[in-house]
């Protein structure tokens, strides 16, 4: 339960909100680098932080994020021309620089410099893997590019998608750190996803559907840790890592690809989810990929040509009350990520957390947000800089590995959840 | 049968549409009791029990009736209440549905077996929170691991307070 003043302090990301200044101190995803695929592409609408943005690249390969309106009469510039070196409004044929510099007002004499006095708000974009990152925050402030693993393993060994979410992004990433649903909602997925089964960690997953859970600090953001009963004298541990913001690993089963997720605001009730699979010490087989593209794993299959899932809340997610009542999707629903996605668009564009029953097996989402709304009131209050800016944090692995009782998970797993390059990730 | 409602498909998830949620309350408040396991918890216990809580019950210490010290029956543990008074684990587990233990050292490891055993008995959900950096509470962890379901270590007070807030204590 949390009341209705932290839940709007926690849902609420527009400019000169609390968490939305918190999220203006990260990198965060702003689209993928397959929506801008070449040279003067055409560019695309960015809404992101509840400020509406467009995102192209140049002539000369630079990226650029500005302001969606054109300064003279507020047109759109998606209606805009991407051509040497500049966005030229389609109106009057002002154009831009990826910097959101004016560099040309045509009715303006030859040798005017008006068009010096006029920038767009514009923002970094910049590719790290295949996501185009962006930060909105203070720019004497930018940290240094992010360092997730997923983003700097070679390209053949990782798989990126998104997929439009209409709820608001802490409901959606609240069910990442969410560890107990997945022997529900998910067990068809367990038993029969080409990108889970076969693992030997489902068969404790299956058989324990109690887990036991702890929460640990960590600089970046939390370890949540599930555990289940294992052969005689151990324990099979999952460990889930979260990254403030909004970064989280889903623990590895057997030798497939690692999942992970970033959540991030459209507005307050909306958010892109960014989904990727690597896999640390070898290339993604064809048979792998296909399945992520298929929308398997944690993937979503998309409406083609768009971000929007195929099972959408139009036409009811494509529910199969056979499917369910032959216990191969738990809910209905095709796959894991619109399982997840169709249960937190039910809840409404902002779940209302004054009415909710929590239990103590959610401690993790607690903790969460007990953390973002400390980091967002002190960086507002204090302008402490929040955990998960310094790349170092964002240096973690998921885990999934069977200790003996008596062990301290956190000890004996501390290099399993450290990204270490050319390491092969710790599952069962 | 085709749904031709709105509330009646998968778009009855507006924020108009949110409006007609039912708004019964749905259930009181947990009734948690909350003990401390150690002197230093005892401090943080006494200091989160003079907040507004709906029913919560807070022990600052745990003792066992002398002459059956080795027992783990838990009818043979007496909680110390914050204003000193004692009672039986027993009686104040009659109607409690959550137990939380705060840790901020490995001494409470019997009481932690104790009070564990009984509420797995009476099928009433465990918490643990040990107050501490990791490295120095890792006895207090290994204590209270098998008799706790959810286990949280944190170095913030406060933490106390957000569960028991967020559990509706």
């Amino acid at each position: 339960m949390l009341k209705q003043e932290i839940n709007e302090l926690l849902t609420q990301t527009g400019p000169a909100t609390p968490m939305g200044e918190l999220f203006r101190q990260y990198w965060i995803p702003a689209l993928l680098a397959e929506e801008l695929p070449e040279n003067d592409c055409p560019q695309v609408r960015v809404k992101i932080l509840s400020e509406r943005c467009i995102a192209f690249r140049d002539s000369d390969g630079r990226y650029g994020l500005i302001d969606e309106f054109c300064a003279h009469r507020g047109v759109s510039l998606w209606f805009g021309r991407n051509e040497q070196s500049g966005l030229r409004c389609a109106y009057h044929g002002w154009k831009y620089d990826v910097t959101g510099q004016c560099i040309e007002v045509p009715s303006e004499p030859e040798n005017s410099n008006f068009c010096a006095k006029v920038r767009l708000t514009s923002y970094p974009l910049v590719k790290v893997g295949a996501i185009l990152w962006t930060y909105m925050g203070d720019p004497e402030k930018r940290p240094a590019l992010p360092e997730f693993e997923f983003v700097h393993v070679p390209p053949e060994q990782t798989y990126t998608s998104k997929r439009w979410q209409e709820s608001n992004w802490l409901q959606a990433f609240e069910g990442g750190i969410d560890s107990s649903h997945v022997s529900f909602l998910h067990s068809g997925g367990l038993r029969n996803d080409p990108l889970f089964k076969g693992a030997k960690g489902n068969e404790y997953n299956l058989a324990d559907l109690k887990p036991f859970f702890e929460v640990a600090e960590a600089d970046g953001g939390l370890f949540v840790a599930a555990r289940r009963d294992a052969e005689d004298g151990s324990y099979y541990w999952r460990i889930t890592p979260w990254v403030m913001p909004s970064f989280t690993l889903v623990p590895p089963r057997g030798d497939h690809p690692i999942h992970g997720h970033f959540w991030v605001p459209i507005d307050d009730h909306n958010c892109w989810v960014y989904t990727f699979d690597y896999h640390p010490v070898r290339a993604l087989t064809a048979e792998e990929v296909q399945a992520m593209k298929d929308g398997h794993g944690v993937h979503s299959r998309n409406i083609p040509g768009t971000y929007r899932p195929q099972e959408n809340k139009d036409n009811d997610y494509l529910m199969d009350r056979e499917a369910q009542k032959r216990d191969e999707a738990f809910s209905g629903v095709r796959g894991i990520a619109m399982q997840d996605g169709s249960l937190q668009e039910s809840m409404g564009p902002i779940v209302d957390r004054t009415r909710e029953r929590l239990v103590s097996a959610d401690v993790g989402i607690i903790k969460a947000r007990h953390k973002l709304r400390k980091a967002a009131i002190a960086l507002r209050d204090e302008g402490m800089t929040p955990p998960g800016v310094d790349p170092a944090h964002h240096r973690v692995r998921s885990a999934a590995i069977v200790l003996p009782k008596d062990d301290s998970f956190i000890e004996l797993s501390r290099e399993a959840v450290a990204a270490s390059p050319g390491v092969r990730q710790t599952s069962v | 049968m085709r749904p031709i409602l709105l509330n009646s498909c998968a778009e009855a998830t507006t924020a108009a549409e949110t409006r007609f949620r039912i708004d019964v309350p749905i259930t009181d408040g947990r009734a948690a009791r909350i003990v401390a396991l150690d002197e230093g918890a005892a401090v943080v216990v006494r200091r989160v029990a003079e907040q507004h809580w709906s029913g919560a019950r807070f022990f600052t210490g745990v003792d066992r009736t002398p002459q059956l010290n080795d027992n783990r029956e838990s009818t043979d543990v007496v909680l110390r209440a914050t204003d000193g008074s004692q009672s039986r684990l027993d009686e104040q587990l009659a109607g409690a549905d959550l137990m939380v233990m705060i840790a901020t050292a490995d001494d409470g490891a019997k009481a932690a077996s104790a009070i564990g055993d009984a509420c797995t008995l009476r099928g009433i959900m465990t918490a643990g929170l040990i107050l501490g950096e990791r490295r120095e509470v890792g006895g207090a962890v290994s204590a209270l691991r098998p008799h706790a379901r959810v286990l949280m270590v944190t170095k913030d007070e406060q933490d106390v307070s957000e569960v028991l807030t967020a559990l509706r204590a």
